[in-house]
This record gives C-alpha cells, structure tokens and sequence, in this order.
C-alpha cells in the first residue's frame, strides 16, 4: 500500500498511452468547455502528482490463491456487480533487473510483447481484446511489469489465451522490433523530453544512487536499446518471462471453478524456467555528504526537488515516513501547503511523497516556485517544516487527521476490478502476502507520533538528500 | 487374464483420454453467453427553489459524493479572460465566516475530498461525515466571500503557472488550437494571459457569482451509500435556503472555417517533438440524431481504440509517434474536431500527409464490415466498463436532463449502436469532416520544421502564432554590431539629417480625420520647445493643448485643465524635432530587438525606453530607415490600452520628410489622421502658444 501513488509519469511506462481520450458521445462527462479550457495545465499536472490514491478498504476482499506446478502463483476474486473481468499477468521483472550495458530491457520488452506470438499475428494481440469489447495495456516500473486485458466477462477465455501464448512462447519479428525502437523513443520524447519537469525522476534517481541500478531510468538508455541484439531478446525472455516469476491475478465476474478449469488448461503445460533469475543484492551505501546541483532547461519556474534515501517498502519505518509525508503534503491543510503556498507564497504548488520501491526507495519532497522567487528561499521554506517535525510531536488532532484520511483513502481505492486485481498481485509479489489488501490499513494506524518524529530525524538528514534545483535556461532565450 | 486385459486396455484408453486432448492453442477461444447489461436506476426530484436533483443508490462502499452543476451559458470574458474560472477557485477560499485555513482543516479533518470550480463543486466523504462535508459545501456555496486577499494570491499563482505553461508544448497546442478553431472573441477560444489575470478585480467575481450561481439552473447528483429519502432530506437541507433569481443567457455565432486548409505554427525553442492537432469547428450537439454513427466514425478514425487507423498508421505502421488519436466532441453551443499526435521533427510533414489521407479516407470510401463490427464490439464493451462505476449512471442522468434527451437515451444505446450501418458512417463523416478546410496546428522547433509545412496552406504560407494563438511577431537577429541608437540616428538621417531639422524653426500641418463626421486637426510647433494642437468639429473647437516649453493645459469643451508633469514630459518631446538625435539628453534608451516586418517589409524593431520607464517598441524600415510602426501601453480609467501607431507616405518639406498619413487604434478605437496641409517655418507668434 501506498499513502500515496507513485506518481510521476516516468514511473510507469505504459505500452500506449492511448485509454484517456474518452468518447466524445455523452457517455462522458465533461465539465464546461471554457472551464477545461482556461485551467492552468501545468498546476492540474502537479496536482495530479500529489493526487492521494491507493489504500486499502475496509470492506473485506475476498479471494483465493494456489500455486500450479510449473510455479505460476494465482490469485482469483469474485464479484459480480458488473459483467466484466480484468485478467491480469504480473512478472517480477523491471529495470533493476537489467543488465547494466542494456538498461530499458524491461521497458522495451513490454513494447514488444504485445507483437504476437506463434499463435498470435503481429498486430492481432490488441485487434482480439478491442473487438471483444475490452481493453489492454501494460506498464512497466523499477521492480515488475504488469499486462492486463479488462474483459466482457463471457470472454474471460479468450484473456487467459491471449496471456499464456505471451508467456509460452511470444513472437518477434525484426520488423516489430524495429517498429518499437523508434515508437519507445517517441514516447521517451513525449513523456520526458516535451514535457515540463520531464526530466525530474530520472535527474534525481541518478544522483539518489550511485550502485543500486535504481540509478537508471525504467526508459532506459537509447543506445543501449539499439545495441540489442536478437541473442539478448531471448535470453531476457527466457529468463524472466517464466510462469515462476509471475503472478496471474484475476477479478470479477468469474466462477471460480470454472475459472480454475480455464487456467488448468492453458497455463498448466507452460514449462517452469530453466534459468536462474538475477536478483540484484547491491546495497546502495549511505549518503555521507549532500548532493547539490541545478539542471538548466528550458521549463521557466524553478522547481526545487529534495529526495532522501528511506527504507524498502513494508518496513516499520516506511510507514512512518509514509505517515510523515501525510503530514507535510495531505491536503490542503497539510504543512508544506500552509506554509510554503497559502502562507509564505513562495510557491505554486508543494508536496511530498514516497517512492516506495523493493529495494530502498526514496522520498521526495518538492516545490514549483512562484514568479521571481529564488529557490534559495523556497528550500529554507521547506526545511522548516521539516525541522519543525523533528523537534516537535504532532498534535493529536493532527494525528487523528492523518487516520480519517488513511480510512477515506481505504475505503476509496480498490473500486474497481483491474485495481483489485493489481493489488493483489503487488502485495502478493512484494511482501508474499495478497492478504495485505484487507490489513495494510493496520501498519498505517499503528504509527506513533514518536516514530513520525524519529523518522524525520533519522532520514529527513542534510547529509542524506539530493538537492536539485531545476532552472530556466537563459541561454535558450537566443535560439529559435 | 482376459479380465486384466480389458482393464489394462481400458486404464491405457483413459491414458489416451487424458492426454488426448492437447490444446490446440491455434484455436481462438470462443466467447460464453453474452452478459446482460444493466443500467442501474436513478431517482429525480426538484426542490421549490428550482434545484434538480439526482440520486444513484449503490451501497458497495460507504461512501457518497455530492456533484453541483450549475448549467450557465459560456462566458466570454474578454480583457478579463480568467475571471470566471478565478470565481470557482475562490469559493473554497473563504466563507462569511470561515477562513480558508479553516476550511481546508474540516476537509481534511474528515478525510473528504472538496473542490469547487466556475460552475459547480464536487464533495465525498464517508458515509458517516456526509453531514460534516454537506456543512461546509453549502457554506461554500451560499455564502462566499472572495476575500481580497486570496484574490491576490490566487493571481500570482496564476500568473506563475501561466508563465510556466509559455514551455509546454501541449498547453500552447491547446491554446493556439482553441484560439483557430472557434476564434480570440470567441468564449471558447479567447486567452487568458498575465494581463487579463491581473485585470480581474474582486468585483467581477461577486457578481459572476450572484448572477449565475442560481439553484433554478443548477443540478445536484447524489451517488452512493445513500437512500432517495435521505439524499432528499440531504438536499433540503443544505440547499433548500439558496435563492433562485433569474439567470441570462448567452448565445454566440458559430464559428467560421477556414477557407482552405491553414498551417498555424507557434515556434517553441530546443523542442524535439511536434505537437500536431488538425481542427476545425463540428455543428454537432449532445444526443443528436448523427451522434452515434458520429462516435462509431471517430473510433474508427481514433477515438477509443488501439487499433484505430491513425493508431495503426502513424504509430503501428510508420513509427512516427508513441501515439495518435482523434476526438469529435459535442457540444450545445458548437462542437470541434481534433486529431493529433506529438511526432519527431523530421516527420512532421509525413504525419500531416497521413492525417489528412486518413481523414480524407473516411469520408471518401466506406469502411469495411469487419471494421464496423469491430468498432461496434468494441463500443459495446467500453459501454458496459464505464458501468462499473456508480457514477456513469448519475452521468448518464445529469445528461438526459441537461440537453434534454430522451429518457430512455441509453437504455437503448446499445440498439441505436447496433444499427449504425456503414452507410451512416459515410455519411456522417461527409457531414462532419473536413480535409480541405482544416486549421493544422503545430507547436514545435521553428528552424528544423516551419518552411516544409508550407505546401499544406491553402495559400502556401504558414501563419505564425504566438503561444495563445496571436499573430505572432517573428525577430530575425540584426546585423552584428549595430545598436538600437544607430537605427533611430538612421532614422535622424533619413527624415532629412540633423543640418536640415536644425533649420526647422517652426512647422505647421493641418489635416482631417473622418470619425462618421470630419474634424479637422492643426498642429504647430515653434523653436523645438513649443506645441500647439487644435481639433473642431463643424468649425467649433473641440479640443486645444498648447505647451509654450514650460507649462500646458488642456481646454476640452470649455474646460481648460493644467498639464501635469508627466504630460509636460512628453509634449517636450514632441515639440522638439530633434528628439530623436538627442535621446541621451533626454534619458531615453533605444534596444534593438532584431528584424521583424511591418506590414510585410523588414523593420528593424526597438524598444525605447524613456526615463520614466515608459516603453515603446518602434518599427524601423530596413529599406529607407523611416519610422513606420510604434505601439505602446497606456493607462486609462479603462484599464490598459495598447496604443498602436502607424505612419505612411512620408512627404518631404523644406528638406525635411513628414508622415502625411497617421493611422492610431486605441483599445477598441481607431482612426486616421490624413495631413493636407504641411508648413516648414511658416511666421508663427510666441503668443499661438499662449497657455493663457
């Protein structure tokens, strides 16, 4: 669980960006168009940054869970309120596992996989969901990636056929590979390059970390993508693209029975990986020294990003952390927010928020200054808040804030069928427990103000955090 | 033995059994029972002040969301473009008697989400804090107070993030796309900038809010763990004390389209990316006869689904793009098309070659069955997908009553969808498509993209834009070396040179400008320090200024007023021919910006600035060095005004060139001034510039 959604568009990279455009035929809402129109963008897009997600909720979810014998773990939930179903396939493989000489692997082996297979034409693979009334995509993060394909329930067949060929034995061709390359760095040019602060994530992870291969971006390196070879496409599939390194997970208007009978049959021949799977055991040591620097581009407010090094997801400690972010940016009654925005004016938008990972995360804490504000003074700000934790208890009134929130964010998440299953297959992946879904909330609510408090003071440390400071390029101003 | 045979044979036939069905994975599973969809119900009724309410009951979480509508017109704002939207962020800011500090507590303290926008807010909370969150709503709505103070702050964030957006890529494709599409007097496509923002006074937002936020044409959607009994109870409540008063309406022409197709470009530095959008405005209204063959015919194009012709060309097929989509959107007062797609530079032609061969396409052969099916498929599935959200159906309700469909509008959605044939997709992409007659927008890398883009204007130029959709004025970089002095010393020069304007002792012109009836104009000057100017109208002066080097007044029917020191300040210019050879004396700095044209020629553009900071950007021809363009802001009780000058056909005097057309617009004003009559060293007295 997380407080908040990893949210920064760097993290996940879906294989399109395609499911946002929605139906212009009344089968949307829409707010008035002047309203839409004259909303300041980049302020929405922070926003959506911060945009509190993903807790648990209260109400049970029920599932089962078995193993079958080539290793594939299965995780299947009832529920009937509406004809559909997500049928969805999570591998325990991302950047981190890649080879360091060809980093984007992960990523561009998403792309890829949604070639085809010996089965499966090139191009059919969406052609088969779509013209079945469903939807599919994927994405890709630091630790695993994720297909899904949300269904008409009567075609949950046809979702668990599209999703074994993949693992069995998916096809591509030189031309897909090609086709892919250049459509990866598009989206590396739209979502990174023409984007404001696109480079945010990848800045900070790369001096974050100087061993553990989070230091690289989930997009990767271009030139190690065209140094690809055939030789290596294999070898990544077949090392990691095995049923024992996934987790098939499955919601909504299924039978369960039946739906054991369906993966019997098409998962159960899929042969269990041969090779052994690369973990990495790098453990980045700890910063001794801050590290400062500004990134000149062509965005025109400063933004000033602070990223410490936390503990891995699941630990005591980042809860507390998690806690300690609520505290700072839960609202608009949060400190960083007060403070920093409504109070000081000295920004547009500030924020905090965890980039809970497998291995040891970091969280981030930022601001998008005002006009004609240095960035000096933003971050003396926003130290302040955070000194003021470390020296002082939260109230109780505070801490009861932060428990009315974390119950409205449970009771909140998990609306729908391609969530719950995601969920499931996360925590079953990351922490060996589904169950996590229903009982996360708990290690959330156990945090004291002592430990918010010992949380500051142990990782919210000068000597522990990457200080950016991204700034406008003067020297753009005489081009173009 | 003959006994154990059998079994044997019949154990090794159950071993076939079971091996004897491998999975021919070739097969493509075919699909069970199709699910019946079904539409949850809704619950309406009105309160006595006019409010419409809906009601969704769905108890699978504990939770319900409150959505007001409040269902004005579009507003065009104008020189206050942003005000209304200000108005809806300023709700939350403060009550009669909260704070915004305490509001923001209360929300967050329940752990409930609460925004409120230009025309409406939204609210949910846990079903045990709805009285909580319903509190605070309805203090937002029916007593607001805008406070001051939150105006200024909500201004400089603003301003922020429009400075912010002068980058982005897709902030300027939506601004210049909007601007083309529907037109800058347009609600729709007007732009908010730094000036409009910080002209929105407080004022402005009291009455946006007591003349529009009116029960009588607003509607509140109540969805979740709540029953209609309650919801009603809720409603009265909270809402049954809000005044309803009469609410004006608006309407607005439909916007022109373009005469051919049009590349728009507005240059953005170092981009790596085109951000293509081909628009143009669709007569197209919510719940329409055509609206579904409309939404079938623009997923097939590429609306809804991957395997959409755009999708699969630009991106399946060529590479050019991570993605390419389009939407046809309805709307009451006028709808618009758009496909786009952010592509790298060197393809941004061949995606414009695609887009309009695709677009073209649709309208010229039918599609196929397969495609039809495929599409229908498709739109049957996402139909049923958005029902797993409780809200689709309050949205579906807020619709029907909205733009008045019929009740059954989506009950039977699914069999109006079933029978669009591929006829009526022809059809209706000939009805609403426009290959030839397209605003093709492009928001990217001047140097590396502009000039191919030529070919697809109908009249092979490419308009340039600034970053809110105005004529954009384009600065080439001037010879090295040259400063913005020696372009005005050139200027010195061409009027005749500092010798001939030294032996200007005294001019005179006379000239009339046609304001629906003529006045006539006189305007003297006397040793470089004085100035006189006389209008009359029908032989009656209407207007006097004189300036006799030290003091001024001003007589405007009858009245005569005193000039200030600001006003002196600048007659003292004016009255001195050589001003412009003696810029130091006067303090006055003169940049050259670069080359730009005026009126298609090359000009050299300075900015000069007086000592009391006054600007003005002046356009100098490169050809002969004369004067031909100045623009300027002033400040009037109406607010700002951009002040814009333009002087034509120079005529020489006694050695000397003067302007003898002058041609000024002021704010919404313009008019010409047409010279007659010029005199180099006529006789003139001391006493012509008496202030007396």
């Amino acid at each position: 669980m997380e407080i908040i959604a990893l949210p920064l568009n760097q993290k996940t990279e879906p294989f399109m960006e395609f499911f946002n455009t929605p139906q212009k035929d009344c089968l949307t809402f829409d707010p008035p168009k002047n309203e839409t129109m004259k909303t300041r963008n980049l302020f929405v897009v922070l926003s959506m940054l911060l945009g509190s997600s993903a807790i648990a909720q209260l109400k049970t979810v029920e599932f089962e869970e078995y193993d079958l014998k080539n290793g594939l773990h299965v995780i299947l939930h009832e529920d009937h309120s509406t004809p559909i179903v997500a049928v969805t396939v999570m591998y325990h493989v991302g950047s981190k596992n890649e080879n360091p000489e060809r980093t984007g692997m992960a990523h561009f082996f998403e792309h890829l996989l949604f070639e085809g297979s010996e089965n499966i034409g090139r191009g059919e693979f969406s052609r088969y969901v779509e013209n079945a009334g469903g939807v599919l995509n994927a994405n890709t993060t630091n630790d695993r990636t994720f297909y899904y394909e949300v269904l008409p329930s009567n075609q949950l067949e046809l979702g668990m056929w599209l999703e074994s060929e993949r693992m069995l034995h998916a096809k591509v061709e030189n031309e897909g590979i090609e086709t892919q390359r250049e459509v990866v760095k598009e989206e590396k040019r739209q979502r990174m390059d023409n984007q404001p602060y696109g480079s945010l994530l990848s800045e900070t992870m790369s001096r974050a970390y100087t061993e553990h291969p989070y230091q690289w971006p989930v997009i990767g390196s271009m030139d190690h993508l065209n140094a690809a070879e055939e030789a290596d496409f294999i070898d990544f599939y077949k090392t990691f693209y095995v049923p024992n390194n996934a987790v098939l997970s499955i919601a909504g208007d299924i039978d369960i029975d039946e739906t054991k009978k369906l993966i019997k049959k098409y998962f159960s021949a899929i042969p269990r990986g041969t090779q052994e799977i690369p973990r990495p055991d790098i453990i980045e040591p700890a910063k001794t020294a801050e590290v400062r620097d500004t990134i000149l581009g062509k965005d025109q407010l400063p933004m000033i990003v602070q990223a410490y090094n936390i503990p891995a997801q699941g630990t005591e400690e980042y809860y507390a952390v998690d806690m300690l972010n609520q505290v700072l940016s839960g609202g608009e009654s949060s400190r960083l927010n007060r403070a920093v925005v409504d109070e000081k004016e000295l920004a547009l938008f500030a924020g905090a928020f965890s980039f809970g990972l497998e291995d040891p995360g970091v969280t981030l804490a930022f601001s998008l200054a005002n006009m004609g504000v240095a960035p000096e003074e933003v971050e003396a700000a926003m130290n302040a808040e955070v000194e003021r934790l470390k020296n002082e208890p939260i109230s109780d009134e505070e801490l009861q804030k932060l428990k009315n929130q974390i119950e409205n964010n449970f009771v909140s998440s998990n609306a729908s069928m391609a969530g719950i299953a995601e969920s499931l297959a996360n925590y079953h992946m990351y922490f060996g427990d589904a169950n996590l879904i229903n009982t996360e909330i708990n290690r959330y609510l156990a945090v004291t103000k002592e430990e918010i408090m010992d949380a500051a003071k142990k990782y919210y440390t000068e000597n522990n955090r990457v200080v950016l400071y991204f700034m406008y390029d003067e020297s753009l101003e005489s081009s173009n | 033995m003959k006994i154990f045979k059998y079994t044997l044979l019949v154990a090794i036939s159950a071993l076939f059994v079971a091996c004897a069905a491998p999975l021919d994975r070739s097969v493509v599973p075919m699909p069970a029972a199709a699910p019946t969809i079904q539409l949850g119900d809704y619950d309406t009724f009105t309160l006595d002040n006019g409010l419409k309410v809906i009601v969704v009951q769905n108890n699978k979480l504990p939770r319900v969301s409150y959505q007001l509508t409040v269902d004005r017109d579009p507003i065009f704002e104008g020189d206050k473009a942003g005000y209304v939207s200000m108005a809806g962020d300023l709700l939350k800011k403060g009550t009669t008697t909260k704070s915004k500090a305490e509001i923001d507590q209360a929300v967050d303290f329940i752990g409930a989400d609460l925004s409120t926008y230009s025309s409406g807010a939204y609210g949910a909370a846990l079903t045990k804090h709805t009285d909580a969150l319903l509190a605070l709503m309805s203090d937002i709505v029916l007593n607001p107070a805008f406070p001051q103070d939150e105006l200024d702050k909500l201004k400089k964030q603003t301003i922020s993030g429009l400075a912010s957006e002068t980058t982005d890529a897709n902030s300027i494709s939506g601004n210049i796309s909007n601007a083309m599409c529907y037109g800058l007097d347009h609600p729709y496509g007007e732009p908010q900038t730094e000036k409009t923002t910080e002209a929105v006074t407080r004022d402005d937002l009291v009455t946006y809010y007591s003349t529009f936020f009116r029960p009588n044409i607003s509607y509140l959607t109540i969805v979740g763990d709540i029953t209609p009994e309650a919801a009603k109870a809720q409603a009265e409540k909270y809402f049954g004390a809000w005044e309803k008063a009469e609410v004006p309406s608006m309407s607005y022409e439909k916007p022109a389209l373009p005469e051919g197709n049009k590349v728009c470009f507005a240059p953005l530095s170092g981009a790596v990316q085109s951000v293509i959008d081909v628009t143009f405005p669709v007569d197209l209204t919510p719940g329409e006869d055509d609206a579904i063959a409309a939404s079938v015919m623009n997923s097939v194009l590429g609306g809804g689904v991957f395997g959409g012709r755009l999708m699969q060309n630009l991106r399946e097929d060529k590479a050019f793009t991570y993605g390419a989509r389009s939407s046809l959107s309805s709307d009451p007062v006028i709808g618009s098309f758009s496909a786009f797609a952010s592509v790298r530079n060197e393809v941004t032609d061949s995606s414009i070659v695609e887009f309009l061969y695709e677009i073209d396409r649709l309208a010229s052969e039918p599609i196929e069955d397969s495609t039809l099916q495929f599409i229908k498929n498709n739109m049957t599935g996402s139909f049923a997908r958005s029902l797993e959200s409780p809200q689709t159906i309050a949205r579906f309700a807020l619709n029907i009553e909205r733009y008045g469909l019929p009740k059954d509008y989506y009950a039977t959605y699914l069999s109006k969808l079933e029978a669009v044939s591929k006829e009526d997709v022809l059809r209706v992409a000939r009805k609403f498509l426009r290959s030839e007659n397209a605003y093709i927008t492009v928001v990217g890398n001047k140097e590396e993209v502009a000039e191919k883009l030529e070919r697809f204007s109908y009249d092979g130029k490419v308009k340039f834009l600034d970053i809110y959709g105005r004529d954009y004025v384009d600065l080439a970089p001037a010879p090295e070396g040259m400063t913005g002095k020696d372009v005005v010393l050139n200027y010195v020069e061409a009027i005749g040179g500092v010798d001939a304007l030294a032996k200007v002792k005294s001019t005179s012109m006379s000239g009339e400008m046609d304001m629906g009836q003529v006045i006539s104009l006189t305007q003297k000057t006397k040793d470089n320090s004085m100035l006189s100017m006389e209008m009359s109208m029908g032989g009656m002066v209407v207007m006097q200024q004189v300036f006799d080097g030290k003091a001024g007044m001003v007589a405007q029917m009858g009245q005569k007023v005193a000039m200030e020191e600001e006003e002196l300040a600048s007659m003292k210019k004016q009255a001195d021919l050589l001003y412009e050879a003696k810029l130091d004396d006067y303090g006055t700095t003169a940049e050259l910006k670069g080359i730009g044209s005026f009126d298609e020629k090359p000009a050299y553009v300075v900015e000069m600035t007086e000592k009391d900071g006054t600007v003005s950007t002046v356009y100098f021809s490169v050809e002969n060095g004369l004067k031909v363009f100045e623009t300027s802001t002033e400040s009037t009780p109406q607010g700002d005004m951009v002040i814009a000058t333009t002087y034509k056909e120079y005529m020489e005097v006694k050695g000397v060139k003067f302007p003898k057309v002058i041609s000024q617009t002021v704010g919404p004003q313009s008019f010409v001034i047409t010279y007659n009559e010029i005199l180099v060293n006529p006789r003139l007295k001391n006493s012509d510039f008496s202030v007396n």
